[in-house]
């Protein structure tokens, strides 16, 4: 039986690589999938009333509704003793709580866990249904073309302004927190003094803070739009099978980079609604070690 | 709906990113709708049950400390009560065992005394029989001897009739008293 499956599995890699474009190289046909476009930007799908709708952002609407419906049902009657749908999203949702408790503690956790766990749902369903074959299939075709020219949907993580628009949120979350938490005292935090080291500090540390729109934006923005890319080189160049590794590659990636974008914005919160004893004690401690 | 041209395609530098303010807006509010509908329609009502099995749990296995306290407990008083159920039976049995003694010793004592003071009747009345006929024998000895002394008198005794009188005075005497 393994050895059925593999000699399938070399048959599909071989005529893969005939169909793709390296066998179009060799054999000088034409490759089966189309060299794919790399765009920068999101696409237009339509303009409703001057306002342009791209496929980034039906994407969005679409990973939107999806999420609430399986959130919204999965939790429509909660019970004592859970179904299996119910017991999923306990266990997913219990994971990230505990996951945030454990950097947060208790008393932030609770607070902090509605805007981190849409964060970190957000981004990861975001990119795993990028991975749905609708994504790459499904879209407009130019005059007299039978190539897609704009697709339909596209994911939202390779439109910077969703990842910005995250990284506006998780750098507002935190500094609300911050303000929350030490009221206007929390803006010692940059404005250390007089002495000429600490202002230097203070300004260092105000710049890091702003920067931070910057790396959680591009971290964001720059993975999807490899992933996205690699997906649709390798499914040019192999067509059958390989890429399949790359998707799951993808599905990891997707989980990662959500994690990553949750777990430092909780870090970012916590450092500001830490006080500054903490810090300086976090600070002598490094010093020490 | 139509096929329409990249947007800032044409653009160079950081405009071919794309930014846009107005698709920055809608990622925002999109964000917020989500977090606000997440928030009620599964965070609230999950983290709102996973409490109310952990608050059930809690109190289950405070239960069942308190059951498992209480059963402990019974199962003392329980050992206790027996203990205290045997002591008591154990100091019945012995007061019951003394009680039997004191009345067997009691009992004897009794039958001790009733038996010494039915001996003393006995005697007192042997006694009084005996006086009794000591008397009625001195009476009739004196009888006898006043019916000797008439028949002496009544005739001239020589010595050896008067021994054989008073031999037959006394045989009379003897088989009277053996007949009483």
């Amino acid at each position: 039986m393994v050895k059925v499956f593999a000699g399938a599995a070399l048959i599909m890699v071989l005529v893969g690589l005939a169909l793709g474009a390296i066998g179009a190289a060799l054999f000088g046909n034409q490759p089966y999938i189309p060299l794919p476009e790399v765009h920068l930007a999101p696409q237009e799908v339509l303009t409703i009333a001057g306002f342009t709708i791209t496929n980034t952002l039906l994407s969005a609407w679409l990973t939107t509704i999806v999420v609430i419906l399986l959130f919204g049902l999965g939790s429509r009657a909660t019970r004592m003793v859970p179904g299996r749908w119910q017991g999923f999203m306990e266990m997913f949702l219990e994971a990230l709580y505990n996951f945030i408790k454990g950097v947060a503690g208790e008393k932030f956790a609770r607070p902090f866990f509605p805007i981190l766990a849409t964060m970190f749902i957000f981004v990861s369903f975001n990119a795993w249904m990028a991975l749905l074959p609708i994504y790459p299939t499904v879209g407009f075709t130019a005059d007299g073309h039978h190539e897609i020219t704009t697709h339909l949907f596209r994911s939202s993580g390779t439109d910077i302004n969703m990842p910005l628009a995250l990284a506006v949120i998780s750098f507002l979350f935190a500094e609300i927190w911050g303000f929350k938490v030490h009221g206007i005292g929390y803006l010692k935090e940059f404005f250390r003094g007089p002495n000429p080291l600490n202002t230097f500090i203070g300004i260092i540390e105000l710049l890091s803070h702003f920067i931070r729109l910057i790396s959680f934006t591009f971290r964001l923005f720059g993975n999807m739009l490899a992933g996205e890319i690699v997906l649709g080189m390798m499914t040019f160049l192999l067509v059958f099978l390989v890429p399949l590794a790359f998707y799951g590659m993808e599905l990891l990636v997707g989980g990662v980079q959500a994690l990553i974008f949750m777990g430092l914005t909780l870090v970012f919160t916590v450092m500001a609604v830490a006080t500054h004893g903490d810090h300086d004690n976090e600070h002598s401690e490094a010093g020490s070690h | 709906m139509l096929a329409a041209p990249l947007l800032a395609e044409e653009a160079s530098g950081i405009g071919a990113l794309g930014i846009d303010l107005s698709s920055l807006l809608v990622y925002l509010i999109n964000f917020a709708v989500l977090s606000v509908i997440l928030y009620f329609f599964a965070y609230k009502r999950i983290l709102g049950v996973l409490d109310a099995r952990s608050a059930k749990i809690k109190e289950s296995l405070e239960e069942a400390d308190r059951v498992r306290v209480n059963a402990q407990e019974q199962q003392e008083q329980m050992q206790r009560t027996l203990d205290e159920g045997r002591q008591e039976g154990q100091r019945v049995l012995l007061e019951a065992r003394e009680a039997a003694e004191r009345y067997r010793e009691q009992q004897q004592e009794q039958a001790r005394a009733q038996s010494e003071e039915m001996l003393q009747r006995a005697r007192a009345d042997i006694e009084t029989e005996r006086d009794a006929a000591l008397e009625q024998v001195r009476a009739q000895f004196a009888g006898l001897a006043v019916t000797a002394a008439e028949r002496i008198i009544r005739r001239s005794l020589d010595e050896n009739t008067h021994r054989d009188l008073i031999d037959e005075v006394l045989a009379e005497g003897e088989t009277m008293q053996s007949q009483e």
